[in-house]
């Protein structure tokens, strides 16, 4: 592919692409400002007691929501669409209809979210939002994702890339899912707790047969574009892809184990989770064996310095999906602690929002032309996020495993419980506060970088001599 | 690999376990068969039939849009799943005045007329399968005031009770409205809170929710088949 046909396609689908990263960073922003308010809540309940519309029960899914539907998805909606054009060699033709379909789609996480803060969440995790808003999204997904799936079938032959599979399957699963579990739980009449089921079911969908899928897709693209190699082994990348593939439907259920659902359902669930750290280990294994292959010494760069810490999350939500699933020692303790909280988060932020990163790092400056503005600022984005996210992960996790301890200590008072998760709930807040640092500083570059304003300010800054910029790397 | 065998391929191996792992259980546990009961073991005939009281459809709702289950459950485990029945009180009595003790773990009809079992997310607050239950025996063991009482007191200030005092629950204060009060104040004004000439009162919703939560009690008698942590010794022999 030629340079002029690679510019045209990202002139096609530069406002489009920017507009979804653009106002994913700023939902970012907004969720974490409602994950602080519901932190301090859990240490400080007297914060803000007075106000219904962020009282704990209304902020905290809140935050989930804004996180998952306000950021993850129009993130990985722009990165996937970019990397599928270019991975296809086709232009966007249809930037217009994804520009009306993602204002659409950021008026249902809106409307949804001040919903939740108004009282009328619907009480199912992850899909909290008003009735109204899933059919809203799921119009508006797919007005964004179908023009892939056309320039999937006219590519011309022989443009074959494994990230294409991960994207395509991704961009199948979420309709899939979204549509079974919003319809089985508001459409049609059923059991109450299996309609919980399905709720656990539809969350672990969403993180395993999207989030999951479109990290590791952008991975392995990203993992040969900026070494410049091919993918050692391709039967290693199928064996992975189809395992994701065969292995995730069945996982989610073992939230409800012990409950009168059917027993196979949550064991089988458990069963599931656990065996998903073999496509997580596959693919983080061949991406990094692609990265080390390179003989020349890897120039740093931000989208590279991102990938390999979304690498690291990705074992460390292996071990965790193995550790926390043993249905004989540990699935019981920490079914309902702090943990799930943890593992969601490493999931959401430290796998999928790593690899977002360092895609966006990598896209922005092909999109707009221009180099990043301010490298200090990708370094705070960078160190306060890792910092942020292992503090949040590790500091959840490890309360995870201490709170279950202490809930299934019965001899104890439940006053013992509280007493032990307050250090991790000041830790939480903690972290969070710097995450929102170091996202206020991603959200201000991308503005700038799509504004155009850095080329005034790189221009004022060159004027008066005191220009210490060095050349972006990427 | 074409765009066709492709999306057959996810078709199959997503459609698996879409099919039995999601549809299959869920038209299953639509029609529940009834539960026959056994004159020996539960002292009756004909089918067991689960009886709940309160404004379950709406407080459950209520619990929902206020997300306490962010922080509290409703599901007693069986012994192989967790220590849930071990906790004093939480799988219902162990001391009933009445019973002796009736622990149990949760079943299938014990969420009658809910849309949504809000099984919860975390335990950062106590389980609450039982709680009206346990309010009823605490308000029995003071003497004085009424469940319902303890109820909205906990709900417009959790830390209230001495007992609860590090609790991080969050206050409801805003379910609940400042009337004037004109003569007699009103039945189900709290006996704190309020002025000389105002009482603070539980709004609808308040109403609904501590309908609702004193409707979670498991203090019908399930019948011996469904019931068999504790009752080794009363299950039917097998044949």
């Amino acid at each position: 592919m030629d340079a002029a046909t690679r510019a045209g396609i990202d002139r096609s689908l530069r406002h489009p692409v920017m507009y979804l990263l653009t106002s994913g960073a700023a939902w970012l922003v907004v969720s974490v400002l409602l994950a602080i308010t519901a932190s301090i809540k859990t240490h400080c309940p007297t914060f803000l007691e007075d106000c219904g519309f962020v009282s704990f029960g209304r902020v905290f899914p809140a935050h989930i929501n804004t996180l998952v539907y306000g950021w993850g998805f129009p993130t990985a909606l722009g990165v996937m669409i970019w990397l599928m054009a270019r991975t296809t060699g086709q232009k966007c033709r249809a930037g217009g209809t994804i520009l009306t379909a993602t204002l659409m789609w950021n008026v249902g996480v809106a409307l949804g979210t001040l919903g939740i803060l108004c009282g009328f969440g619907t009480g199912m995790p992850w899909m909290e939002f008003p009735r109204f808003a899933w059919p809203v999204l799921l119009i508006a997904y797919v007005a964004i994702v179908v023009w892939s799936f056309i320039q999937f079938r006219v590519r011309e032959p022989g443009r074959d890339y494994v990230a294409q599979w991960y994207f395509l399957a991704a961009m199948v699963w979420f309709p899939w899912i979204s549509v079974t579990a919003n319809t089985l739980v508001h459409c049609v009449p059923g059991h109450p707790v299996m309609a919980a089921g399905i709720n656990a079911w539809f969350k672990s969908g969403v993180i395993f047969l999207f989030f999951v899928p479109v990290a590791l897709g952008a991975a392995y693209y990203l993992g040969s574009k900026l070494t410049g190699r091919a993918i050692p082994s391709l039967t290693l990348a199928r064996l992975g892809f189809w395992s994701l593939a065969v292995v995730a439907p069945w996982a989610g259920m073992q939230k409800l184990a012990g409950a009168p659902i059917p027993v196979f359902l949550p064991y089988v669930g458990a069963a599931a989770t656990l065996l998903l750290s073999v496509p997580l280990v596959i693919a983080v294994v061949n991406v990094l064996r692609t990265i080390f292959s390179s003989e020349e010494k890897l120039p740093s760069c931000p989208a590279l310095k991102f990938t390999l810490s979304g690498l690291v999350a990705a074992l460390l939500l292996a071990a965790v999906a193995v550790l926390f699933n043993l249905p004989g020692s540990s699935l019981w303790k920490v079914q309902f602690s702090l943990a799930g909280y943890g593992f969601d988060i490493l999931a959401v932020y430290g796998v999928f929002g790593f690899l977002m990163f360092a895609s966006a790092y990598f896209i922005v400056p092909r999109l707009t032309n221009r180099e990043w503005l301010c490298p200090r600022m990708v370094r705070i984005h960078y160190f306060f996020s890792v910092y942020g996210i292992g503090a949040i992960a590790v500091g959840a996790l490890i309360g995870g495993y201490v709170h279950g301890s202490a809930a299934e200590a019965w001899m104890q008072p439940w006053e013992y419980v509280v007493n032990e998760l307050r250090p991790f709930a000041a830790v939480s807040t903690f972290a969070w506060s710097v995450i929102l640092f170091a996202n206020v500083f991603f959200l201000i570059h991308l503005v700038l970088m799509w504004s155009g304003l850095d080329k005034v300010i790189a221009a004022r800054k060159t004027d008066g001599e005191t220009t210490d910029a060095e050349p972006a790397a990427h | 690999m074409s765009l066709r065998n492709f999306i057959l391929g996810l078709a199959a191996s997503f459609g698996a376990a879409w099919l039995f792992g999601v549809v299959v259980p869920f038209v299953k546990m639509r029609n529940l068969a009834p539960i026959a009961l056994n004159k020996e073991l539960d002292g009756a005939e004909g089918f067991f039939y689960p009886k709940r009281g309160g404004r379950v459809s709406n407080g459950s709702r209520v619990y929902g849009e206020n997300g306490c289950y962010v922080c509290h459950t409703q599901l007693v485990r069986p012994t192989y799943a967790g220590q849930d029945l071990h906790r004093p009180d939480m799988g219902g009595l162990q001391n009933d005045p009445e019973r002796g003790d009736t622990r149990r773990e949760t079943n299938a009809y014990d969420f009658e007329g809910e849309k949504f079992a809000h099984i919860g997310a975390a335990r950062i607050g106590p389980d609450l399968s039982n709680v009206g239950r346990r309010y009823e025996a605490a308000v029995t063991l003071k003497g004085e005031g009424t469940v319902e009482g303890e109820f909205y007191a906990h709900l417009y200030d959790p830390r209230r009770n001495p007992v609860a005092g590090n609790a991080v629950c969050p206050s409801h204060k805003f379910l609940f409205d400042e009337v004037e009060v004109k003569g007699q104040r009103p039945k189900d004004a709290l006996p704190f809170g309020g002025s000389e000439t105002t009482a603070l009162v539980p709004g609808p919703d308040a109403k609904a929710l501590v309908s609702y939560l004193m409707s979670l009690k498991k203090d019908q008698p399930a019948p011996a088949s469904l019931n068999f942590p504790f009752a080794d010794d009363k299950k039917p022999a097998a044949k």
